[in-house]
């Protein structure tokens, strides 16, 4: 069974994304910010793909992409992202800190389902 | 007809075959992805087939059944019951057109078309329901609206295949970046089915440059979707920026791939043999192809060798069906691999010589090994001896090569069942196991036909109807098996169901109306189950259309006796009733044991021969022995075949078993095993009671083949008769065997 | 005479192992002039595990040496059947007729 782990600042959102994809079959993993991810992340926990907001207090999304690409177990880990349709221009600053793909938001499950399929080795 | 067409045919209806389990399946699993795709490919092999034919309305009509298919496939419209049906008589449509073109016939008569119309009519219907948003796809499926990034109708363009090529070359850095272009390949099998694809290492530098983390590989792909060109771009969004990506569509023209080759980075050559590859274009083109190229074309002056393109498009090479076959091909043989890879078709008669010959070997080598001993040469003795041996070998490999499993047989009942519980109102499932026993194939055919009457039985007469099982606190759905499995030398298939059972009272009535028994008489109640295969014996209140044709069960056993087999029924009311079938293994070759009588030599089929003991004559004019504190019926082969002479002071006892029930064979002599082959004996002896055949010895002196079943029923009838004392046997003589006429 | 050398693959043929499968590899290859590759215990395979094979048929058949790929392991094998790459590759695909 593979792993997911999610981060966002909205609980809404954790919530609903993390119903999707448990009944889809995945595991899920959630943190509310980037600095509780990514410490989870630092003490080695087993994940197949994150998907990060971009937009979050403290820590954004990118940052946390670029230090979770610094660990060498995540080094080739799949990572999508949240964004709105607004903020095309960060896709690109998403994608040179090593993100492999994005999730525009809101996405219907299916489209959540199938790009994450698309992704996860 | 030719052999072509006839290849065709035979194809066809392998192909039918499957696609008639696949639909079967598909109410069980409706979501099963490769069972959708085998169903949607049956089909598409039949079309692609019928066009090199040239049978148009086989064509046809296989083509609106392959569209429905694919949507099916492909998730457009869901499975229904009535899908499955009309998709069932679909295939029997199809299967009757095979007919048509096997017969010669250049086209249905009035009554097939109109039936062929009105599926097909059936087909539309349920397309039409696929919302309006599809429409767009099925007219770029076609070709009709121009997708591919200017393409020109230059000269030549003769068609290929009707699958999307797509053509991607990943960027150095994809890897890094956390995908893995494994796994857009096989997402993208999830859009459709993947056809063909070639993987495109060229890439790879030298050892000392490559970087084992940057990407170096393309690919080249035949894909076979409904989608869009725009869904297959979506799924290389992510890439698409350090990716080089081409996509022609299905039809595309010839000058479009050669472009598209020309286009790409590695050299052209090479080129051909990926598109080969991935079965975009066949060999032949490629090689007429090169060929020309490599040789040049004289004369023009400054204009460089001729493009790949220009040659093929001169040659206008290409023709669609051939392609498509390579392509259908491809996919196919992923599948079939392990399969093929461990058949060999062999025609049935060069089989049957084969067996034939072999059982001559056998006689021969008997005789040999008889004159060997005689001679009491020990090389010789021994010689002969590593002979009988390699010929003991070789007869148990051509046996073997003549079982098949039953599981085809059974598996012919789940359209059976299918279509008489609905005719029938019934819910009713099959449950089928053993289906990799084998038999002797000759067996299998016999046997297909007392099966059908004991399924169609419980179908029809065995399971209630629905309220009734209800009523009783039983499952709606009744239960049918089949069952199949090997037994000291036997074969035994089971029908049981879990049914209402055999009515005890109501057998009884019935035979006593029909002067079967006296009303007097009292019955064990496996004497009263076995009535039932009395002739002219049926309790069914209605003579439905299935059953109860004036077909029997009488019938059943007397064909099951046919193949040396016995049947006997079980049953417990209200709860179900089984069937079981013993066969034995084969019809051909028996080791047997020689016993003689007088001056005559019998054989007792060897497997069923328990121990030898012997035998002192004294016992009060019963035929019943007290073995071991068993009860034996015996019976006296002198006295059952009436032969000639007095008995030898000692004789001997053979111990025999078949189906659970033993008994002993007086004899005179028992002279050792051998192996022997079964002649049929002439047409006049066939009704004889306890003989199942007949051999020649190494002697040269025939020996008659003893029919244990027979010859335990008729014992073990005949004892437990005279202990109830219903007069059917004499007291104190034993039965005459050879005068009983069936 | 040839020197055969026999390797058995231990971890997973993909990215995260790349780097030292890959001199660990090059490295047995110099050093002999037939190598043949057990593949039965590698779990997983991505496109940088299949990378490296390729690599290894090409840098064999560029010093007139020879690579042998055996016992594939199910995922090597649906990699290889994927990418359709057994022909390509030439050793023997041991298929189980449960596939």
């Amino acid at each position: 069974m593979k792993t997911i782990f999610l981060v966002d600042d909205s609980a809404t959102i954790l919530l609903s994304i993390a119903s999707i994809l448990t009944k889809a079959g995945y595991a899920v993993e959630k943190a509310p910010n980037a600095e509780e991810a990514l410490r989870k992340f630092q003490s080695g926990t087993k994940v197949d793909l994150l998907i990060t907001d971009l937009n979050m207090p403290g820590m954004n999304g990118i940052e946390l992409i670029r230090e979770v690409r610094k660990l060498p177990d995540y080094k080739f880990m799949p990572i999508l992202f949240l964004t709105t349709e607004s903020q095309q221009s960060r896709k690109q600053e998403a994608k040179e800190a090593g993100a492999t793909g994005w999730i525009v938001k809101p996405a219907t499950a299916d489209e959540l389902l199938n790009t994450i399929k698309l992704v996860v080795r | 007809m030719d052999e072509l067409t006839s290849v065709f045919v035979q194809e066809s209806r392998e192909q039918l075959a499957e696609m008639e389990e696949g639909l079967l399946r598909l109410e069980q699993d409706p979501d099963d992805r490769d069972n959708l795709n085998g169903i949607f490919r049956a089909a598409h092999t039949i079309k692609g087939g019928s066009g090199v034919v040239e049978c148009s309305f086989i064509e046809a009509f296989t083509h609106d059944v392959e569209n429905l298919l694919d949507s099916l496939r492909n998730g457009a419209i869901g499975v229904t019951p009535d899908l499955a049906t009309l998709l069932l008589a679909c295939c029997d449509h199809m299967g009757a057109l095979l007919d048509l073109l096997a017969a010669g016939e250049p086209a249905p008569g009035a009554g097939l078309q109109t039936h062929g119309d009105e599926l097909t009519a059936a087909l539309k219907k349920v397309l039409a329901t696929i919302a309006s948003a599809d429409e767009v796809e099925i007219v770029q499926a076609t070709g009709l609206a121009e997708q591919a990034p200017t393409v020109e109708v230059s000269g030549g363009g003769v068609v290929i295949t009707d699958c999307w090529h797509i053509s991607v070359r990943f960027g150095p850095n994809v890897l890094r970046g956390g995908m893995d272009p494994l796994s857009f390949i096989r997402f993208l099998s999830s859009l459709g089915e993947i056809i063909g694809v070639a993987t495109v290492t060229d890439a790879i530098p030298p050892a000392a440059e490559m970087d084992p983390e940057s990407c170096y590989l393309g690919f080249e792909i035949q894909l076979q979707t409904r989608a869009t060109k725009a869904d297959i771009e979506r799924v290389f969004d992510f890439v698409r920026d350090e990716c080089d990506l081409r996509i022609l569509p299905p039809h595309s023209k010839l000058a479009d791939y050669l472009r598209h080759i020309e286009e790409l980075p590695e050299d052209s050559m090479r080129l051909g043999e990926i598109l080969v590859r991935c079965g975009a274009v066949t060999q032949a083109e490629m090689d007429a192809a090169l060929n020309e190229q490599i040789r040049g074309t004289p004369g023009e002056e400054g204009a460089g060798p001729p493009q790949i393109g220009e040659i093929l498009v001169g040659k206008e090479v290409v023709y669609e069906e051939v392609v498509e076959a390579a392509a259908v091909k491809q996919a196919q043989i992923k599948e079939k691999k392990a399969k093929e890879a461990r058949l060999v078709r062999v025609q049935a008669d060069k089989l049957d010589q084969l067996i034939d010959l072999v059982g001559e070997l056998v006689i021969a080598g008997a005789s040999a090994n008889l004159l060997a001993l005689r001679s009491k040469q020990s090389d010789l003795v021994e010689a002969t001896s590593v002979l009988s041996r390699l010929v003991e070998d070789i007869r148990d490999s051509a046996l073997q090569l003549r079982m098949v499993q039953i599981g085809e047989t059974f598996s012919r009942f789940n359209r059976l069942v299918r279509d008489v519980s609905k005719e029938l109102g019934k819910e009713i499932e099959l449950n089928i196991s053993g289906a990799e026993t084998e038999l002797d194939k000759s067996v299998v055919e016999k046997i297909g036909d007392p099966l059908m009457h004991l399924v169609r039985n419980s179908l029809d007469h065995g399971i209630e109807p629905a309220e009734v099982r209800a009523a009783q606190g039983k499952p709606v759905c009744g239960q049918v098996y089949l069952n199949a499995f090997h037994d000291s030398g036997n074969v035994v298939i089971q029908v049981s169901d879990d049914g209402g059972g055999l009515n005890r009272e109501r057998i009884k009535a019935k035979a006593i109306e029909r002067g079967l028994i006296q009303a007097t008489q009292t019955l064990t109640d496996s004497e009263i189950v076995n009535l039932i295969f009395e002739p002219g014996f049926s309790t069914v209140e209605k003579v439905s259309n299935l059953s109860g044709r004036g077909v029997g069960m009488d019938v059943v056993r007397r064909n099951i006796e046919a193949l040396r087999g016995i049947v006997e029924v079980d049953s417990v009311e209200g709860e179900g009733t089984t069937f079981t079938i013993r066969l034995p293994l084969t019809l051909a070759i028996i080791d047997g044991f020689l016993v003689g009588v007088g001056k005559a030599a019998y054989v007792i089929p060897l497997d069923t021969v328990v121990e030898c003991i012997e035998h002192h004559d004294g016992e009060s004019g019963r035929n019943i022995l007290n073995l071991r504190g068993e009860v034996l019926p015996f019976i006296r082969l002198r006295d059952a075949f009436e032969v000639p002479g007095e008995a030898p002071p000692r004789e001997s006892i053979v111990v025999v078993q078949f189906g659970g029930h033993r008994a002993g064979i007086v004899v005179d002599q028992l002279m050792g095993e051998f192996q022997t082959v079964i002649k049929p004996l002439g047409v006049m002896f066939r009704h004889l009671r306890g003989i199942g055949g007949s051999t020649i010895l190494g002697s040269g002196e025939v020996a008659l083949i003893l029919d244990v079943a027979a010859l335990i029923q008729s014992v073990s009838h005949q004892e437990s008769n005279r202990l109830i004392g219903t007069g059917r046997a004499q007291a104190g003589t034993p039965k005459s065997l050879v005068s009983e006429k069936d | 005479m040839s020197r055969h050398q026999q390797l058995a693959l231990t971890d997973d043929l993909t990215i995260y192992h790349a780097l030292d499968q890959k001199n660990a590899l090059l490295d047995a290859l110099a050093m002999c002039d037939v190598l043949e590759l057990d593949l039965a215990r590698v779990g997983e395979m991505d496109t940088a595990g299949l990378q490296l094979l390729v690599l290894l048929k090409k840098e064999a058949a560029l010093a007139g040496k020879e690579v042998r790929f055996s016992a594939h392991s199910p995922a090597v094998r649906s990699v290889i059947e994927l990418c359709n790459m057994a022909a390509e590759f030439g050793d023997p695909l041991l298929i189980p007729a449960q596939d």
